[in-house]
């Protein structure tokens, strides 16, 4: 609040707080961001809206000084500033928080707050009185009851850990507050709760950059929205101005006609069939099956044991009892490398650790899974090892600008279409897919719909895990419900509702509340 | 995005800074040798270049599947053990059990081979990280030596054994043979072959690797036994070449051979390396040691020297590394 105070009065209304003007930058073979302008006011929450690679992280990279722009500049307050490293975004009043919480688990909320700035005796040393105090007061001024200053961080919630990420910004006197994805792990309880702390920091005059991929979170927090596209600017907006359907267009620069394209395909003979699989703790007595043309959709909520019973099915962690059968014939699955060869594909839940070898190009990214396929007696074929990344990228529409690109420098849907690409290479008949849209943006998401029902059509047989129930209910012929490590229902298409389904997610009134 | 440009990379998919961290090592190692040569006359002679080839031999054995553990993110610190082990055993089969020698040689090479399986074995299966495992076997490899020994020495092997260690074939050390082949297999074997490509895989993310069907496990299993089949190949050359067995042959070989690793540019967080690289760095080490040697520092200097070089390398790698990170 130091600067404010040496700036004329009239000036603060009529100058945002931070304004960014014409940025451009580039690196080698991709133009990130070309001339973006926006700006943010005292007290206003700016939402920040883009498909994965349309420039958002770059942006606010460079907002926070992370790197410098090619051209443009960055101004707080009217005054341009030069944010060549974080420590200068940091003075400037520049704090950001990103999806993955930066906190140091063994410490202290209180330390971890102020880590870096912490209160000092006169002898040099930490005082730990005032650090504790003014972390109290802190967290009374946002209305935090269930937070003390002496937990260790690791032992707190997500959304508790966000929520000393928070204070540690207020603790530096950040008056512009950079949010990137913050809801992307939270409950919609502890959603709720953020809503509330942002709406008192707006309250306070703090300048909120907002970044989702939520719609309806945009539309519940936010005062203007500016939307990115290909790294140029395409509108900026009131919220109350615009709505859903419109700012999807503006992302994507086209209409999406559907977001659940399934495509009615003939269902034949089962594919996968499941008898009363055990894998103790997650996998009791399960019994399912996949038919060819087929998508089957397993709901259920965070720990009722379906990626558990997929890695089970796949092999990595084999069944202790009970029976597989894949078209028709008993097999005993002991290996991933088995299940491969059973024509059985698993796209994981986790992307970045799971799925994909970020450090790889995306030309060996593809042929992980189907090496068999590109090499002879052991070694590679360079020729079609190249010919097969190749078709995948031109099959699934992977931006990258070579084949040599390492993978995890792309973006969040580009990685995953690899991922599901590269499985796709070994023409499975049994497609297992593991939240395969979650934390991609609404494009690549309808792209990932769409592929989905054209594999069905073309007679695979999908088992799909996904937590977003509009999803389940849009793509599926059939829902199973999964909890406790049991299927505990199931419903046709025409029964499968928001309300069927999510009663049976919960069970009783009682794990309804432990859920909550 | 139907129109990807195929760029024209024939090469290992390695990232460039590497190619560039080998490249350059090779113009330092350029400039030492002419520096030295041109201190010392008898440095940059032939003759002197295929000693040095001769001595660096039993090193550059356990280098090179040394060098694939270290891409896979692993460690093998029980390699010069394994060279004591192997050596004893040589020498007390031959001479104790009365085995013709070249049953001996085969038994010692067996030897070394289930010496690393087992190294493999417990790490794969009990998930034992490497560098307990092997610490473990390092001193248990290098007890069973002197146990085995009891600190007599075996001599006198029949006069064709010494071929190996001390002749010439076709004007060449008959062990550089041994090492050219080897290094040209590895060097294939890493770069052209799905179970390189495994290893990097491992490397850069084993549970990627393993939920892609990879077998992870195996692949680990082989390089940990190739290690200490090449560690017992090693003591074989190391035998015929000093013409005599001790139980305390080969200790501190696992720091020599992974200084080579690491010099060469393969990363010890796993994931990045080249038999190329380690070439480099063994042929570095060696002809550092030796122009030093020659121009008249001491040995102790020479130590110093080397220690510079390594971590003079390391900081080059690592600015390249973050001003690529950078971008």
């Amino acid at each position: 609040m130091t600067m404010t105070t040496e700036m004329h009065r009239d000036d603060t209304r009529a100058t945002p707080l931070l304004s960014v003007r014409a940025i451009e930058k580039s690196f080698p073979g991709v133009r990130a961001l070309s001339g973006v302008s926006f700006d943010v006011a005292s007290g206003e929450v700016h939402a920040l809206l883009g498909e994965n690679g349309a420039g958002k992280s770059t942006l606010i990279k460079i907002v926070s000084g992370v790197f410098p722009p090619d051209r443009g500049e960055v101004m707080v307050d009217g005054n341009p500033v030069n944010l060549a490293r974080p420590d200068d975004a940091r003075r400037a009043g520049i704090a950001t928080i990103y999806q993955e919480l930066l906190l140091f688990p063994e410490l202290t909320v209180a330390e971890n707050v102020f880590m870096g700035h912490a209160p000092r005796t006169r002898f040099g040393r930490v005082d730990w009185r005032t650090m504790r105090e003014k972390t109290n007061e802190l967290l009374a001024s946002l209305e935090i009851y269930d937070l003390q200053a002496d937990q260790i961080v690791g032992s707190l919630s997500v959304g508790n850990r966000q929520r000393v990420e928070i204070l540690r910004t207020l603790s530096q006197d950040a008056r512009i507050l950079i949010m990137d994805e913050p809801t992307a792990a939270l409950t919609e309880y502890d959603v709720t709760r953020l809503f509330e702390i942002v709406r008192k920091l707006k309250a306070r005059g703090v300048a909120v950059i907002y970044i989702s991929h939520k719609l309806d979170e945009i539309f519940a927090i936010a005062d203007r929205v500016t939307v990115l596209r290909d790294g140029a600017h395409v509108a900026t907006k009131p919220v109350a101005e615009t709505d859903s359907a419109a700012l999807v267009q503006l992302m994507v620069g086209r209409r999406i006609e559907s977001l659940f394209p399934k495509i009615a395909a003939p269902i034949g003979e089962p594919v996968l069939e499941v008898t009363d699989l055990e894998r103790r703790p997650l996998t009791r007595t399960v019994s399912l099956n996949v038919r060819s043309g087929e998508i089957v959709g397993l709901a259920g909520l965070v720990g009722s044991g379906r990626s558990e019973l997929a890695q089970t099915i796949f092999g990595v962690t084999p069944a202790e009892g009970g029976e597989i059968r894949i078209a028709g014939r008993k097999v005993d699955i002991r290996s991933p490398a088995q299940a491969r060869s059973l024509g059985i594909a698993y796209v994981p839940e986790d992307r970045g650790t799971q799925g994909l070898v970020r450090p790889m190009t995306v030309r060996e990214n593809f042929s992980l899974a189907a090496l068999a396929k590109v090499a002879f007696a052991g070694f590679i074929d360079r020729t079609s090892e190249r010919r097969l990344a190749a078709d995948g990228v031109a099959r699934f529409a992977v931006k990258t600008h070579s084949l040599e690109q390492v993978a995890g420098k792309l973006s969040g849907g580009n990685q995953q279409k690899i991922v599901l690409g590269k499985w796709l290479a070994n023409q499975p008949k049994l497609l297992i897919l593991d939240e395969p849209t979650r934390g991609i943006d609404v494009g690549a998401k309808a792209e990932i719909h769409r592929l989905m029902g054209e594999l069905a059509a073309q007679g695979l047989a999908v088992l799909m895990i996904s937590s977003e129930l509009p999803e389940v209910l849009g793509m599926s012929d059939r829902v199973l419900v999964m909890r406790e490590g049991r299927i505990v229902a199931e419903f046709s298409r025409a029964e499968a509702t928001q309300e069927t389904v999510g009663t049976a997610m919960m069970g009783s009134r009682k794990s309804v509340e432990q859920a909550a | 995005m139907s129109e990807i440009p195929l760029p024209p990379i024939a090469r290992r998919a390695a990232p460039w800074w590497l190619l560039r961290h080998e490249t350059m090592l090779a113009a330092i190692l350029l400039v030492a040798l002419v520096v030295l040569g041109s201190l010392n006359d008898r440095f940059l002679t032939l003759d002197n270049l295929l000693n040095q080839g001769r001595l660096t031999t039993e090193v550059g054995l356990i280098a090179l599947p040394m060098t694939f553990i270290i891409i896979t993110g692993g460690i093998d610190l029980s390699v010069g053990s394994i060279v004591g082990l192997c050596a004893i055993l040589l020498g007390y089969s031959w001479k104790s059990f009365g085995f013709p020698l070249p049953l001996a040689i085969g038994f010692s090479l067996l030897v070394g081979a289930a010496a690393g399986f087992l190294n493999g074995l417990v790490i794969t299966r009990v998930k034992v990280p490497p560098l307990i495992m092997t610490i473990a076997t390092l001193a248990l490899y290098r007890g069973l030596a002197e146990g085995i020994s009891q600190a007599r020495s075996v001599r006198g092997y029949p006069q064709w054994f010494y071929v190996i260690g001390q002749e010439n074939l076709f004007g060449i050390p008959a062990q550089l043979w041994l090492l050219l082949i080897a290094i040209v297999i590895a060097g294939i074997a890493l770069d052209r072959t799905t179970f390189g490509r495994t290893l990097y895989a491992i490397g850069n993310n084993e549970i990627a690797a393993r939920f892609s069907g990879l077998p992870v496990d195996r692949t680990k299993l082989i390089i940990y036994t190739l290690s200490g089949l090449m560690a017992g190949l090693s003591a074989v050359v190391l035998v015929s070449r000093v013409t005599t067995t001790r139980s305390d042959m080969g200790s501190g070989y696992e720091l020599d051979v992974i200084a080579a690793v690491v010099l060469g540019g393969t990363s010890i967080f796993g994931g990045v390396g080249s038999i190329w690289g380690t070439v480099v760095g063994l042929a570095m080490i060696q002809l550092l040691k030796d122009g030093l040697a020659l121009t008249g520092v001491k040995g102790d200097a020479t130590i110093v020297v080397i220690g510079t070089v390594l971590i003079l390398s390391t900081l080059v790698a690592s600015s390249l590394q973050r001003r690529r990170d950078g971008v």
